[in-house]
């Protein structure tokens, strides 16, 4: 059972060829009148070109009218009605063309292999019933027409007086194109669809693969939800039972005691925000639904630098702020714009040394929030920041500073900014400083 | 001298706790379950209940509705603990919860900070006394 977004991409794709038809049709309409031109003005073959230019027209009026349709159409789900005005189209080219090797000559006119391009064309829209039906029409236009000539019911249009021979009084003759052009047709139609429908196949296990693929990882996500609330669990137990023994409530301890004490409570406290990182962006990723709420941006900032500014203070390290006046509010998951913005002042705040300085610019414009923090820390190496973004990746100047980190605040503030339908961007010097920018619609 | 009665499946957390409020010279019970919980707090009348969320069987919420419900346990004042933040997304302090929905007095949030714990169960106490 076919699934609904499948089905979408099936009828997408029609959509999208018989669109790509019309437009090719423009293409055969010039080529009609460029062909009609060069053989009556250029190579002088005796042509009646009224009722030739007449089908010309014709055919610039109803593709005309069909393009008209079809972007009309283009937004519209109406697989069927697509399906039929493909058909449609489709027998009137190989009306049109019939006309027109009739009145250019009939068997004379070697422009009838173009009715196989027809077929071709049906053969890829198409489903095989439907290609053979019209290539059973084509072989009936053509048959008719050299048929027709042949016999006298249909008046011929000559091309004598360019080619010597009446071919077309040749019952043999007739026969043998009619037999070799007819085959040619189906066989065409015939092999269209077979490649067309592998190619359908392909797609729609491409689709079923990638489908799969998307689920797997949806389950991943889960179990690593699972498993590191249960590892948090027993985190906090062990936390919970060693840190009193630490503070001596269970009695006082010796230096030695409270040396190995100490670093055990500090490497769990470590593990927890570790398994709290891990959690935030495994949750980011199963989120699909977010809530959305209008707050100010302009609060939002006052906090952050509140909380950053103290920090910042500690070690001696400016951090300046500039903000442009009437920054608007915006429309987003608060808790997750401050934590993106958190996470890159974090960062800036730990790989800036003593006296350095951390700068943060809000500006907005119409539909977007710009912000950027630039610090004048130690920057990322020229081969490290093509991956910074990636999960739990650390460069390898801030593994030498900072043995511990998650390697996992930026992929977080990079999911939470793509959330948003915004774009994140960073560059570095080493030794100089790292710039990140982030772009946000200020309402989706 | 008052009388804390510690509601939550987590032995080691049970124990830690325990240590550190006997220390500072209270007395303490404990109860494995929402449903030993409930049957000790009408025994013993504590004076504070320290309620867990998660256990298996009857939970924390249920178990503080049906203590409030209760005539005989309604004046228990009931400390409750939580890591549901991460499970929920859900800051119980920050957001404030609906009181009659989830009828607690206070919240201390897992992994425990044993020193808050202590002065959230002395204030907790002294409310009480008043």
């Amino acid at each position: 059972m076919k699934s609904i977004s499948e089905d979408n991409t099936v009828e997408k794709k029609l959509i999208d060829r018989v669109y790509w038809l019309t437009r090719l049709r423009w293409i055969a309409i010039l080529g009609v009148v460029a062909t009609i031109l060069t053989a009556s003005r250029f190579f002088r073959v005796s042509l009646e070109v009224r009722p030739l230019y007449s089908i010309a027209v014709f055919l610039a009026i109803y593709n005309g009218l069909f393009s008209w349709l079809m972007r009309h159409l283009q937004g519209r789900q109406m697989y069927g009605v697509i399906k039929a005005l493909a058909n449609l189209q489709i027998f009137l080219d190989l009306t049109c063309l019939a006309f027109l090797i009739h009145f250019s000559g009939g068997v004379e006119n070697p422009f009838y292999f173009y009715f196989i391009f027809h077929i071709i064309i049906a053969g890829i829209l198409l489903s095989r019933r439907e290609t053979v039906i019209l290539a059973t029409y084509a072989a009936i236009l053509f048959s008719a027409i050299v048929l027709g000539e042949q016999r006298g019911f249909l008046h011929h249009y000559s091309l004598l007086g360019t080619f010597a021979v009446s071919l077309h009084e040749n019952f043999t003759y007739v026969l043998g194109v009619s037999f070799v052009f007819v085959s040619t047709l189906y066989i065409a139609a015939y092999l269209t669809t077979s490649i067309s429908s592998r190619l359908h196949e392909r797609e729609r296990s491409l689709t079923k693969a990638n489908e799969l693929l998307a689920e797997k990882d949806r389950i991943k996500s889960e179990y690593v939800l699972r498993v590191s609330h249960d590892l948090k669990e027993d985190l906090a137990a062990v936390h919970t039972c060693v840190e009193p023994v630490q503070k001596g409530v269970t009695g006082s301890l010796n230096e030695e005691q409270m040396n190995l004490l100490s670093r055990a409570t500090g490497r769990s406290k470590q593990l927890i925000v570790y398994i709290d990182a891990l959690l935030e962006i495994t949750k980011l990723k199963l989120t699909e639904k977010m809530e959305m709420s209008s707050f100010s941006v302009v609060d939002l900032i006052r906090e952050i630098v509140e909380s950053i500014g103290s920090m910042a203070q500690h070690e001696r390290r400016t951090f300046e702020v500039q903000m442009d006046p009437g920054i608007p509010s915006m429309k987003g998951v608060r808790i997750y714009i401050q934590e993106a913005l958190l996470n890159i002042l974090k960062n800036s705040l730990k790989y800036t040394p003593e006296g350095g300085k951390i700068t943060l610019r809000v500006q907005s414009d119409r539909s977007w929030l710009r912000v950027q923090v630039t610090d004048t820390g130690m920057g990322i190496p020229a081969d490290d920041l093509p991956q910074i973004f990636t999960e739990f990746y650390r460069a390898k100047n801030a593994k030498a500073l900072l043995k511990k980190g998650t390697g996992l605040g930026l992929s977080i503030a990079k999911k939470i900014v793509e959330m948003h339908h915004g774009k994140i961007g960073i560059e570095s010097r080493l030794g100089q400083g790292t710039s990140v920018s982030l772009e946000i619609p200020l309402d989706l | 001298m008052s009388k804390i009665l510690i509601v939550d499946d987590d032995a080691d957390i049970v124990e830690a706790m325990r240590l550190v409020l006997e220390k500072r010279g209270h007395k303490v019970t404990l109860a494995a379950d929402g449903n030993e919980g409930m049957a000790k707090a009408r025994a013993g009348k504590p004076d504070v209940i320290i309620l867990d969320v998660m256990m298996p069987g009857l939970d924390g919420f249920e178990v503080a509705r049906e203590l409030k419900r209760d005539s005989q346990t309604r004046n228990i004042s009931i400390l409750m603990l939580t890591a549901i933040k991460d499970k929920m997304g859900f800051d119980f302090q920050k957001e404030g919860v609906d009181p009659n929905w989830l009828p607690v007095d206070d919240y201390c949030d897992k992994p425990l900070d044993y020193e808050l714990l202590l002065e959230k169960v002395d204030q907790l106490v002294r409310h009480k006394k008043n």
